[in-house]
């Protein structure tokens, strides 16, 4: 009976031995995630590059290489450029609405908690809560508020002022402004409490200098939140420019590209060429592109945490 | 809300340390705790309106424009669905709606919102548990683990938390099928795991570092190993962070669109939220009645979920996207 005791005892020494030499290796609290990431972002990305080498089609079964041809014809097609251009108008405007209009947002409840304002707290969750609700939804939910009869609530009040039914989102123009509107709604709840953030790290000592000095509110602003906000507005900017550049769903509800293509950005471009017209390696192209607008922007954040540190 | 307290729980900084405005309306009573200690309730009211700037008034003006221009577009959508079919809105407008109608929410429940419901709870339910089963361990490791290319491996975690999952949309039908994981909810939660745990990891490697070394040093002296120091040891303090990469979680992968449709788009009895109401408002087209209905049920559980969490988003938001390394 001892004998076997321990000899059971023995083995399971060796194995806490063993498992506690695995449990000291790095290996082995990596590996789960290093895999996720293996098989669920690189395979899929190193497929689109060599899909994009392709003329891959959803309707041809077979398909064969063709080095850089879907590039080159991507770069000949006017309809690619009009795309970067809107995707450049919508990513444009959109960053310019969400960082002003969470900087003044910021410096809104800021000011209020400083002064012991009341409301600060609602408007804070308010920002907030359109920011999570679902893209899709968003999408419908603006779709609903811009509907071109009384239903929709903008053309509701316009028509209460005697004004419209305005074609929000048959129109061209309109369209893309809308689609711009609802993304700032969306977004802006990001830019207000990065900035938020920002401010609370500015060292007070500084406020009370410049106030020595006689520096009025605005000067304090100008000289001393703004320029401490920098670093802060700086990495805001790329990041909500990467979101933007991005933008798919809330669209894709939204307008889903239309009327024509007037709101089609890149993500929606891509998505149509792959599985509305069947082409598989012309959307890869577009999802490569794509990456790389993603990676450079990328490089320009990681730089701005340089840029952090040195300040 | 305590993000706020938090904030109000050191009134002499606020009082003394910003009074802003303090140059240009001189001998205005800063002190808030002195005034909100007068007698009575009018008292205090009236020292708060005499208190009043310009500037005052010009936040609060914003105050209300920014909660208009936020919440209004949800309250019009909620009252949309409620009203009756055919019924459009009447003038002078009013929100709340003079007859209450559930029919269009009966419309949504018939296409199948049920099982929408329970395909994104289960989703939802696996996805971040399986994410957070992944990222703890590996944010461990890269807090507590000195190895070469540790900072290499960290780098490319944030790289892969840059980029765009709208990017992989094109091969991931083909990337889904070869793994045998098209339609198919594991599939889905998979990929939710492959997507979402570089910031996962990221935010969860920033709790850890706050954690002192002494006590992983402590439980090994006591005889524990890694994994026992991680649960007995290490979880607790760490829950916060947990709770808020769950939270974020829950959020992204109740709300996610694109992936989903591409995986599950084509089996409609898999749907999640998303997709349904998506296809829902492709059938019912200009039935704004039924699509606001859907909107309203597919956003209320994260609407519940955030006002009593709210104070965590902010947590994670800025602790997600500003740590340096």
């Amino acid at each position: 009976m001892s004998t076997a005791d321990t000899a059971a005892e023995r083995l399971l020494e060796r194995a806490s031995d063993v498992i506690r030499r695995l449990l000291d290796h790095p290996l082995l609290w990596l590996a789960p995630a290093l895999l996720a990431l293996a098989v669920f972002q690189l395979y899929p990305m190193a497929e689109a590059i060599l899909m994009s080498l392709t003329n891959e089609s959803l309707i041809r079964p077979s398909f064969e290489f063709v080095g850089l041809e879907q590039y080159v014809r991507l770069a000949s097609d006017p309809q690619f450029w009009e795309m970067i251009r809107i995707t450049a108008i919508y990513a444009f405007f959109s960053v310019v609405l969400h960082v002003l209009l969470g900087l003044v947002l910021a410096l809104a409840i800021d000011y209020g908690v400083r002064r012991g304002l009341r409301g600060h707290l609602t408007t804070r969750v308010s920002v907030l809560l359109a920011w999570i609700v679902p893209g899709i939804i968003i999408g419908l939910v603006w779709k609903v508020m811009l509907v071109e009869s009384q239903f929709g609530a903008v053309n509701h009040f316009l028509g209460v002022l005697g004004i419209g039914p305005v074609p929000f989102r048959s129109d061209p123009t309109l369209a893309l402004i809308s689609t711009i509107i609802a993304g700032t709604w969306r977004g802006t709840a990001f830019t207000m409490i990065m900035i938020y953030g920002g401010l609370q790290r500015v060292p007070q000592r500084l406020y009370e200098a410049a106030r020595v000095d006689g520096a009025g509110r605005w000067d304090r602003f100008r000289h001393v939140t703004l320029p401490q906000l920098k670093p802060v507005l700086f990495i805001t900017t790329v990041l909500v420019t990467i979101y933007a550049l991005n933008t798919f769903d809330l669209i894709f509800a939204l307008t889903g590209g239309g009327p024509g293509r007037a709101t089609q950005v890149l993500a929606l471009f891509m998505y149509q060429e792959a599985f509305q017209d069947y082409a598989l390696g012309r959307g890869a192209a577009i999802a490569v592109v794509m990456l790389v607008a993603n990676l450079l922007l990328t490089g320009v954040y990681l730089y701005a945490f340089d840029v952090g540190d040195e300040i | 809300m305590s993000g706020d307290t938090d904030r109000n729980g050191e009134p002499d900084v606020t009082a003394t340390g910003r009074p802003d405005g303090g140059l240009t309306d001189v001998g205005r009573v800063t002190n808030r705790e002195s005034a909100t200690a007068g007698p009575t309730v009018l008292d205090r009211v009236r020292t708060e309106l005499a208190e009043l700037t310009v500037l005052d008034l010009a936040v609060y003006a914003l105050y209300v424009t920014a909660i208009a221009f936020f919440v209004f577009p949800v309250l019009w959508v909620a009252s949309a669905s409620l009203r009756p079919a055919g019924e459009l809105f009447s003038y002078p407008f009013r929100l709340v709606p003079g007859e209450v109608s559930l029919s269009a929410y009966r419309q949504v429940f018939r296409a199948g919102m049920v099982s929408w419901l329970f395909n994104s709870t289960l989703v939802t339910i696996f996805g971040v548990s399986s994410i957070l089963a992944v990222s703890v361990p590996a944010a461990y490791a890269f807090s507590r683990f000195e190895f070469t290319g540790r900072r290499g491996l960290l780098g490319v975690v944030l790289l892969f938390q840059m980029i765009s999952p709208v990017i992989i949309i094109v091969p991931l039908y083909t990337v889904m099928s070869s793994l045998g994981l098209l339609r198919t909810r594991a599939g889905l939660i998979l990929l939710y795991v492959g997507i979402q745990t570089p910031f996962s990891i990221w935010l969860l490697k920033g709790y850890f570092d706050t954690i002192p070394r002494e006590l992983d040093y402590a439980a090994r002296i006591d005889g524990c190993n890694r994994l026992q120091t991680l649960r007995h040891v290490l979880l607790r303090p760490v829950a916060p962070g947990i709770a808020v990469v769950a939270i974020f979680n829950t959020v992204l992968t109740w709300s996610e669109f694109v992936l989903a449709f591409t995986v599950l788009g084509s089996e409609s009895r898999l749907h999640t939220i998303s997709i349904g109401i998506y296809k829902f408002q492709g059938q019912y087209g200009n039935d704004w009645r039924a699509i606001a209905a859907a909107s309203v049920i597919g956003m209320l559980p994260l609407v519940v979920v955030f006002l009593g969490l709210q104070r965590y988003f902010v947590k994670g938001l800025v602790e997600g996207s500003l740590k340096g390394q």
